[in-house]
């Protein structure tokens, strides 16, 4: 079998064994690995509360990981979010993913619970628990040392051991397991990091076939402005959004009060530039290296994070801004949901934070002390123990990134079809609404945006299942990856097949949360979009968002999914008819 | 969406050398919108319905191109490949499908390679194509593969068999097309210099639709921008050159915004041809002809395989350089700016023509129809000398009356 190992490893902290299970070829063809596995692999446990000790974290590579694919060397954690209370999956980059391929593993399920603090240790031969009583507590960066020696390092900082709900699993070149609480998962069963050491390499079925592929994408990739431009992300980094946004009106300002920020020019690409001289740094593997790190190789914050520790805390010190991004770092905390719920704080209280603030309040977070013992249960808990719900700017408790939908209707659709709440990867019509890739579409219209949005959801399940990159999407596109695969498993994937695939994984995770309790009313926009305007100027208009439109688009979705105008599954035996 | 469907239906007939008669485009939203020959859409609907994708677009352009390329294709052949660069950057091989490999009760085959690839050829029926986000984009890939096939084709007649008398005559309204010159229309372009902002979008914006009218470029193809200060307007990746409002980026010397990240994938080329000849306005089309003829290569014993983007040799034609280069960050960037100084005009294999202006649009846009005129009268005189038989040859030579 080329592409896969077959093989799981399975650690039950409560009982402390570690034993080996092999993954069958017809799943893992069905599923394909990284998010579409995981997801599968939780099918009898989904309902789990998100900290009991029963309920597996699941780490999943996919079947392009171990090869030279662009992009590829990633993975997916899989577990139910702590901060949503829906399926949740993250993938991330960095060279654990390889490592775990490398150790003969396609994926760690890890289930139970310590009583001691533990580090799992994974090598070729298979896992071992140690004790870690002594780096509990410890920052990322010094509990990614005191393990160097053992390859690989993911690991929770403070903030997943003190159960803050949005805390982060943290890949040791800096790559964050983001958003949905995952760290929080991992610090309830009291495992500190796990280690990856491996020496496996793998062959792909094809060479010629896969070569041809993979040059097909560098040509792509060469010809995306977006990727490979002057100005774009190789160069600049994600932060290269901050100025397109500005220029859109689009940038969530002052708790998505507004969409423009006045001051984002001091902490835009050209600034962060002109500041930290940074270095090119990215994923392993990577050939676009988007990632930026100061000349000591401190990772520099991404789009969404400079774009809500500024414009929308109204901070315009760029010093402060990576400060806060250093300390989301080293805690292990998503700085999209901490510095979301910070300006939730602000309006809360009538005002903002000072940008001298904004560090000690993220440090109480990530320990649960003072202000900060509320602050960790996320903008959605926040604002309704204040009696002030509407306030929070979330979709199913998962804070909403840097892009404000009254600025991309397909965005604004998008937050609340997506299955881990307000996430703008999860059909990414930034791609098209604003950066044109592969076509651009009018993004202050919601016709045909359903569909666009149901088969962009298809397609990034099977991104995440790979695992690449969406970023490879701004220049390549199933059709190559499809190449990359067949050519890699011996097994035919071109881009239909690759979407239904997406679709079967979408499907399992949406029934997973009705199944949870989650309705359409959950798929909904906090009420502020609907009722107050964007900062319109410079001849764009930005009114709130139609309400009828809206409902209407959401219909049309649903009908397009096969569900009921409820949003709900006609059959209660849809998991029964899948592999 | 309908108003879509009716849009780029009369973009397919003006731009996309169809005909109203055999075309159909079909949209899916909750269900399918479609427009088009009755015939057509059965056989649309039933594959749209099978596949994941937002729209398709059918059509048999008017010129028997298709059937040409059927009467050359081998009977094993199973896809062809495109030879112009800018087809073969996004659409890979364009599979083939005969006439008995399919029908409306039964499209299984067509949906197949269509869930593979965004284009496919299809035998007594046409080019149908889908598009994975909108309608524009079912027919952006019309447009790539009616480009490559026709440059196929046209290619073939000077490099492979030599056209039938059959061939030349079923291809008589184009030998017709090409003994009337494309018109200098370019007068208006005068003085409408690169001044006030307003003036400066407006010159883009004209020039971009007269590019595209002559057929200079497919529409969503090509680029163009001009200098100003220190500051260049460029038109927007993905924009139509005959659609530029809206859809021109300003994008300053010195990069203190990055708001240009959606400019076209040539800003890097511009820049660089901007900084090396003094130029202020710079447009890039893909005249079919100058295309064509760029691959030509005498060169016998050359070790290169790749010359689209690995030749490092100047070569010429009608007076002007061609150079090899790829889409992008690729090479056009390394390689235009050095030969385009002295004739202001550049051609890159198989895939167009750059030309530069000192003060408007006025010199590029002459520039790329004069060209397309050369390389028109050049290839049908080429064409002369590889038929075989004197009924051709009096075709060839035929004024329309
Ligand atoms: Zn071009």
């Amino acid at each position: 079998m080329n592409g896969w190992c077959g093989r799981l490893l399975a650690v039950d902290l409560s009982s402390g064994k570690i034993w080996v299970e092999s993954l069958k070829q017809e799943l893992l063809q069905a599923y394909l690995g990284g998010r579409g596995l995981g997801v599968r692999l939780l099918r009898d446990s989904y309902h789990l509360d998100p900290f009991a000790s029963e309920i597996p974290l699941v780490f999943a590579v996919g079947p392009l990981c171990g090869t030279p694919a662009p992009t590829a060397a990633r993975l997916a954690v899989v577990s139910r979010s702590p901060l949503t209370g829906t399926i949740y999956d993250c993938s991330a980059g960095g060279r654990f993913a390889w490592r775990l391929k490398a150790a003969g593993f396609d994926a760690v399920r890890i289930s139970g619970q310590s009583t001691s603090p533990k580090v799992l240790a994974i090598t070729p031969q298979g896992g071992e628990l140690l004790p870690a009583t002594e780096l509990w507590g410890q920052p990322i960066a010094e509990t990614v040392q005191a393990l160097s020696g053992r390859g690989s390092v993911a690991a929770i900082g403070p903030a997943g051991e003190n159960r803050v709900l949005f805390g982060n699993i943290m890949m040791g070149e800096g790559n964050a397991v983001g958003r949905g609480g995952l760290g929080a998962v991992m610090g309830a069963k009291q495992l500190k990091a796990i280690t990856v050491d491996g020496d496996r390499r793998y062959d792909v079925a094809d060479r010629p076939r896969f070569d041809q592929a993979r040059k097909d994408i560098m040509r792509l990739f060469r010809a995306s402005p977006v990727i490979f431009g002057d100005l774009g992300i190789a160069e600049y980094g994600t932060p290269a959004l901050v100025d397109l946004m500005a220029q859109r009106r689009m940038a969530p300002t002052e708790n998505f009060r507004k969409t423009v920020f006045s001051r984002s020019d001091k902490y835009s690409g050209p600034a962060i530039r002109q500041a930290y001289q940074p270095k090119k740094d990215g994923c392993y593997g990577c050939p676009i290296q988007c990632k930026k790190s100061t000349r000591e190789g401190v990772p520099l914050p991404e789009y969404e994070t400079v774009s809500h520790f500024g414009a929308l805390n109204g901070v315009d010190d760029l010093r402060s801004i990576v400060q806060s991004n250093t300390i989301c770092n080293q805690m292990g905390m998503d700085t999209i949901s901490a510095a979301v719920t910070l300006a939730t704080w602000g309006e809360l209280r009538g005002t903002f934070l000072r940008a001298d603030e904004l560090a000690p309040l993220l440090r109480d977070i990530a320990f649960r002390r003072g202000d900060g013992d509320l602050l960790d249960l996320g903008s959605a808990r926040l604002a309704a123990q204040k009696g002030q719900p509407n306030l929070s700017m979330s979709v199913k408790g998962l804070e909403l990134p840097a892009y404000d939908p009254r600025g991309a209707y397909g965005m604004a659709l998008a937050y609340c079809t997506s299955n881990r709440g307000g996430c703008h990867l999860r059909a990414y019509p930034i791609s098209h609404e604003i950066l044109r890739k592969p076509v651009a579409t009018d993004r202050f219209s919601f016709a045909g945006k359903a569909r666009i949005i149901k088969i962009a959801e298809d397609t990034n399940a099977t991104i995440d299942s790979l695992v690449a990159c969406k970023f490879s999407f701004f220049g390549a596109s199933l059709e190559e990856y499809g190449e990359l695969l067949s050519a890699t498993t011996g097994c035919e994937y071109d881009p239909q097949h690759l979407k239904s695939i997406g679709e079967r994984i979408y499907l399992t995770e949406r029934f997973y949360n009705q199944q949870n309790g989650f309705t359409a009313a959950a798929d909904q926009l906090p009420e502020r979009f609907f009722v107050e305007p964007g900062s319109s100027g410079e001849g764009i208009e930005v009114p709130p968002i139609d309400r009828q439109r809206f409902a209407e688009e959401m219909d049309k979705y649903y009908r397009m999914r096969g569900l009921t105008p409820e949003g709900r599954f006609a059959d209660a035996d849809f998991l029964e008819r899948q592999p | 969406m309908k108003r879509q469907l009716e849009k780029y239906a009369g973009k397919l007939i003006a731009d996309g050398g169809a005909d109203a008669a055999s075309m159909a485009i079909l949209a899916k939203d909750d269900q399918i919108l479609e427009l088009g020959s009755p015939e057509l859409l059965q056989l649309g609907r039933a594959v749209l319905e099978r596949l994941n994708v937002v729209s398709l677009v059918i059509a048999d352009p008017s010129l028997p191109l298709l059937d040409t390329l059927f009467g050359r294709l081998s009977p094993q052949a199973s896809e062809i490949v495109p030879l112009d660069t800018e087809t073969r950057t996004f659409l890979h091989d364009i599979p083939v499908v005969r006439r008995d490999q399919f029908s409306a009760e039964h499209p299984e085959r067509l949906v197949e390679l269509l869930g593979q690839r965004k284009g496919i050829l299809v035998e007594g029926v046409g080019i149908m194509t889908t598009g994975s986000v909108t309608v524009e984009l079912g027919y952006i890939n019309y447009c790539s593969i009616y480009h490559a096939l026709f440059i196929k084709i046209l290619l073939d007649f000077l490099q492979g068999n030599p056209p039938t008398l059959n061939e030349i005559q079923s291809l008589l309204p184009l030998w017709h097309q090409l003994q009337v010159p494309i018109p200098e229309r370019v007068d208006d372009l005068r003085g409408a210099g690169l001044g006030e902002h307003e003036d400066i979008l407006h010159a883009m914006e004209i020039a971009g639709r007269r590019t595209v009218e002559l057929h200079l470029v497919d529409s969503f193809f090509g680029n163009i921008s001009c200098r100003v200060g220190s500051r260049q307007y460029i038109s927007q990746t993905g924009a139509s050159l005959d659609e530029l409002s809206g859809c021109i980026d300003i994008v300053a010397d010195d990069n203190s915004s990055t708001a240009g990240i959606t400019a076209s994938s040539e800003l890097i080329a511009h820049r660089a041809i901007y900084q090396q000849t003094g130029a202020a306005a710079i447009l890039h089309g893909h005249p079919k002809f100058s295309v064509i003829l760029s691959l030509l290569c005498e060169e016998t014993d050359c070790r290169i395989k790749d010359c689209w983007k690995e030749c490092e040799r100047v070569r010429s034609l009608c007076g002007t350089p061609i150079v090899a280069g790829e889409v992008g960050a690729g090479g056009i960037a390394k390689k235009v700016p050095p030969v385009i100084g002295e004739t202001g005009t550049a051609i890159v294999y198989g895939h167009g023509v750059f030309a530069t202006g000192s003060n408007d649009f006025v010199r590029p846009l002459r520039a790329l129809i004069r060209l397309e005129n050369d390389c028109r009268r050049e290839y049908l005189r080429l064409l002369q000398g590889r038929v075989v038989d004197s009924s051709s040859s009096v075709l060839l030579a035929q004024k329309q009356v």
